[in-house]
This record gives structure tokens, C-alpha cells and sequence, in this order.
């Protein structure tokens, strides 16, 4: 089968991109390097193609009812205009994918769920809406999504669609939706519309001075928050307290899965963590986490932190915070320790 | 387009040699090869004083995305390794000919096998 392509196929191979396949769809993975395009995020602003990600639609009457008892939070507390950052589980607790949940109104919401799990969220929603009054339509293939992010990111967008909006509030702009969020732990905002309007978002935020940023370097900014990956981070094992993101939990709610993570919080479970190496090295996914001599675990996600210049992972272990630990990298077992995340 | 200098000798896994009066031989990795492997990260050098056979894995050069053997172009000692790798291992990027060289090799023979400039952009084109 052939790779999906974004309308700006053209626009990042002409900019130089290494493309690679990621979830089906061709990506650029780095324009100039993944360095220079992470520096860029973290000091100015970077624009990100990130198209491949599904956005779907629920409408109706019960949507509020149906979305909190699909998601691990409670839709009763959004108002309009909120976005919330939240897990849909299955009955054993365990994460199908992450997704930041909008507020269109009371009767209309959108969640964007990672390209990988479109297809399987719009099933899960589909099969589980029989007793509610929604209409759930998958829109992914008619929408982009750009990420605009970095400190630079507020005065672009002002510029660009003389507006603004507020960390996780979303604005509609005609036929475009514009909110507060992003997978880098920057200012900025994502634009959301109409795969029409794409070349003109990207040429004028270009234009503007964005520095576009390939999946490589959005790999690496997010890992350094501790923002989790879908199908690496978990790959539909995991429940949301393993994860060590209970905050994205309203308890006072019910919802699929609610009964697994109620039993699982009173008993012992291993928590992602993150792992800071000491000794100079890279971390990579599956390197093998030791600790008093003992294998404990594998790293889920693993890179060198381009700010910190040191290697950074994420590990499902039971230590404690500064815990000391070694990962074998190629044989070699290099020092390191248990540490909050993000990382920075 | 990538820098091939004619003074130099190549290797089919990219790494570049330039043969000292004395002959011991000073490697490291190309242009192109800098170019595939984009930012380098993170350089492990071999010690001075270890000895490899011709195709051995003598030191690993790491981007963010992957890692890469540097292969041994020819058996022999390392008698020198560019410490400046440790702390500034993007030299390999900005440098790869110059202040981006890996080790210096006193070789048990006589070079043979290796590609001139000619050869080795036909192997990269």
C-alpha cells in the first residue's frame, strides 16, 4: 500500500525534508536537523505539519453524557470553548490512545486521536454510543492540523490571524479552529481546518519566520516534558495510573474502565518514570533498565535531550525518585537515576 | 553537494583516510556520511592501545535517531583518538574531514581495497 501524503508533500521535499513512513502516512522527520528544528521550538517558533492526526466530530444532544463516560474525564465541567487533555480506556482500564478533547459547545465536541488509532477510536466510539443520542463522524480525511509552537508562536499567530487564544481554549475563525495546545510544552497553539486552507496557513506562518520542524525534533520536545507517545509509551496494556497521569482522572464520574483503575489504585503498580542518564550516552526505546543488578524493565521511549545534552528515557518501574539505576545501551551499562518528569 | 577530497582514501562504509608519512593512518567518517547520519550526539571512541581486525566495530557514532558502528578500514592499534569528540561530537557535522577525525591507526599492513575520491563519489552518486 502506498504512503498517505499530507497536501505539503511537495512544500517539505522542496524544504529539504527526509521523509519517512509513519503511520501509513509519508512525514517529514527533519527538514535541516533535528537539533537545530528542537532549538528553534524551544527559542523562536516552529510550524509543524501534523495533518496525520484524526479529528473526530460528536454531535447531539447526549454528547456530553456519551464523551464523559467514554473518556477518563468529565465533559459536565467543560464550558464552551475548553480543551482537555484526556485517556480513552477500555473495561480493563488499559489506554486505547490519548487525545485532547474540545469544546465546541454543549452539542458539539472534537477529539483529535493519534493517525495510528483513528480507525480503532472510531469503532470503540461507534460501538459504545447504542444508548446514546450522538452522531459521531470521522473527518480526519478533510482536516489539517498545523502546530505552531514556541515563544515566538503568540506574536505569529497574532500576525498572521490577528488573534489569540489562551492555553487550552480553542477560538473558531471562520471555518478554522485555533487552540491553546500542543505536544512541546510551548506557547502556541494548533490550527485546525478545511485541508483546502493548509498551503495558506503553512506559506504565511513560513513566510512569517516559523521554522518548520520535522516528527524527529516533535519526538524529542515532547519526550523532555514527559508527554507520552501513543503505541510506544502504551500499546494497550497500560492503564492511566501506570502511566502516572491520574490527573487526567475525574473520579466523581463514571466511565469505561472506571471499576479496573478503582481497584488498581489500592493496590502496588509500576509507574512510568523517567530516567535520567549520568554517564554520557543515548538512550533508545527497548534498552533494558537494571537496578541492584537486576533487570527491572525496558525504556518505552528513550533519546538525548537536546536542551540538557543529556540521555533521557521513560520506564515502567517501582522506585523511588533518585533511585540509582543503570540502562544498558549496546552492551554497556551506563549510570543514571529516577527522576520526575518532565525533565524540564 | 558532499565534499569528496582527492587526498583522501574511502571506504565502502564511508569513512574517509588519509595516510601519514610515517604510515599510520588518520579515519573518519565523510561528508556524506555526516550528512545521512545528520546531528551527531554522542561519539564512543575505542581506547588507545586497543587492537581490531579489518571490519571490526572500533567506535559507535550516535545521532538522535540511530547509531552507527564506525567500522575498522584496516587491523591495527589505536594510537590516537580525538578527545574533542567527548565534549563537542557535532565537530563531526561541522568538520568531518578536519576536526571531526575519530582515531589515528598504526595499520599491521599496507593499505588495500580502498576507493580514491573518483571511485567513492561513483559509489555515492
Amino acid at each position: 500500500m502506498s504512503l498517505r501524503r499530507t497536501p505539503l508533500s511537495n512544500h517539505h521535499k522542496e524544504l529539504g525534508a527526509k521523509m519517512v513512513d509513519f503511520a501509513g502516512w509519508e512525514m517529514p522527520i527533519q527538514y535541516s536537523s533535528i537539533i537545530s528544528e528542537h532549538k528553534s521550538v524551544r527559542d523562536v517558533a516552529g510550524v509543524f505539519d501534523v495533518s496525520h492526526m484524526g479529528q473526530i466530530f460528536v454531535k447531539g444532544p447526549d454528547t456530553v453524557k456519551f464523551l464523559s463516560y467514554i473518556t477518563t474525564w468529565n465533559m459536565e465541567r467543560q464550558s464552551d470553548g475548553d480543551c482537555r487533555y484526556c485517556h480513552i480506556l477500555n473495561e480493563k482500564g488499559h489506554i486505547i490512545d490519548d487525545t485532547i478533547v474540545y469544546t465546541i459547545n454543549a452539542n458539539e465536541y472534537l477529539l483529535i486521536p493519534n493517525a495510528s488509532k483513528i480507525t480503532e477510536i472510531m469503532n470503540w466510539l461507534l460501538s459504545n454510543s447504542n444508548d446514546f443520542n450522538v452522531i459521531i463522524e470521522d473527518l480526519s480525511d478533510v482536516y489539517f492540523c498545523l502546530a505552531l509552537q514556541g515563544p515566538e508562536a503568540p506574536r505569529l499567530l497574532g500576525q498572521h490571524l490577528n488573534t489569540s487564544v489562551n492555553s487550552f481554549q480553542l477560538k473558531t475563525l471562520d471555518d478554522v479552529i485555533i487552540s491553546g495546545t500542543g505536544y512541546t510544552g510551548e506557547l502556541g497553539c494548533e490550527i485546525i481546518g478545511p485541508l483546502d486552507k493548509i498551503e495558506f496557513h503553512w506559506e504565511a506562518l513560513v513566510d512569517m519566520g516559523a521554522i518548520p520542524v520535522g516528527l524527529g525534533a516533535r519526538d524529542t520536545l515532547r519526550l523532555e516534558k514527559g508527554y507520552l507517545l501513543s503505541g510506544q509509551d502504551f500499546k494497550g496494556e497500560e492503564t492511566t495510573l501506570e502511566t502516572n497521569y491520574a490527573w487526567v482522572i475525574d473520579w466523581d464520574h463514571e466511565f469505561i474502565g472506571y471499576e479496573a483503575l478503582m481497584s488498581q489504585k489500592q493496590s502496588k503498580y509500576s509507574k512510568l518514570s523517567g530516567i535520567l542518564l549520568e554517564d554520557r550516552g543515548v538512550l533508545r526505546p527497548g534498552c533494558p533498565v537494571y537496578y541492584n543488578n537486576n533487570k527491572i524493565s525496558d525504556l518505552t521511549s528513550g533519546s538525548l535531550s537536546p536542551t540538557l545534552r543529556k540521555g533521557i528515557g521513560l520506564a515502567y518501574i517501582d522506585l523511588d525518585i533518585d533511585s540509582k539505576i543503570t540502562v544498558e545501551v549496546r552492551g554497556k551499562h551506563l549510570n543514571g537515576r529516577v527522576v520526575r518528569t518532565p525533565f524540564l | 553537494m558532499s565534499k569528496i577530497p582527492d587526498n583522501l582514501s574511502y571506504t565502502k562504509d564511508h569513512e574517509w583516510m588519509l595516510i601519514d608519512d610515517d604510515g599510520k593512518v588518520r579515519i573518519g567518517i565523510t561528508d556524506h556520511a555526516q550528512e545521512a547520519l545528520s546531528d551527531v550526539v554522542f561519539v564512543e571512541l575505542p581506547e588507545v592501545g586497543s587492537k581490531f581486525s579489518e571490519g571490526d566495530s572500533m567506535a559507535v557514532a550516535e545521532s538522535v535517531k540511530a547509531a552507527s558502528d564506525i567500522f575498522a578500514p584496516v587491523s591495527g592499534e589505536i594510537v590516537e583518538v580525538n578527545d574533542k569528540l567527548e565534549e563537542s561530537p557535532e565537530l563531526i557535522n561541522e568538520s568531518p574531514y578536519e576536526f571531526g577525525w575519530m582515531v589515528v591507526m598504526a595499520p599491521d599492513k599496507k593499505l588495500e581495497n580502498n576507493l580514491d575520491s573518483e571511485s567513492y563519489r561513483k559509489l555515492i552518486d
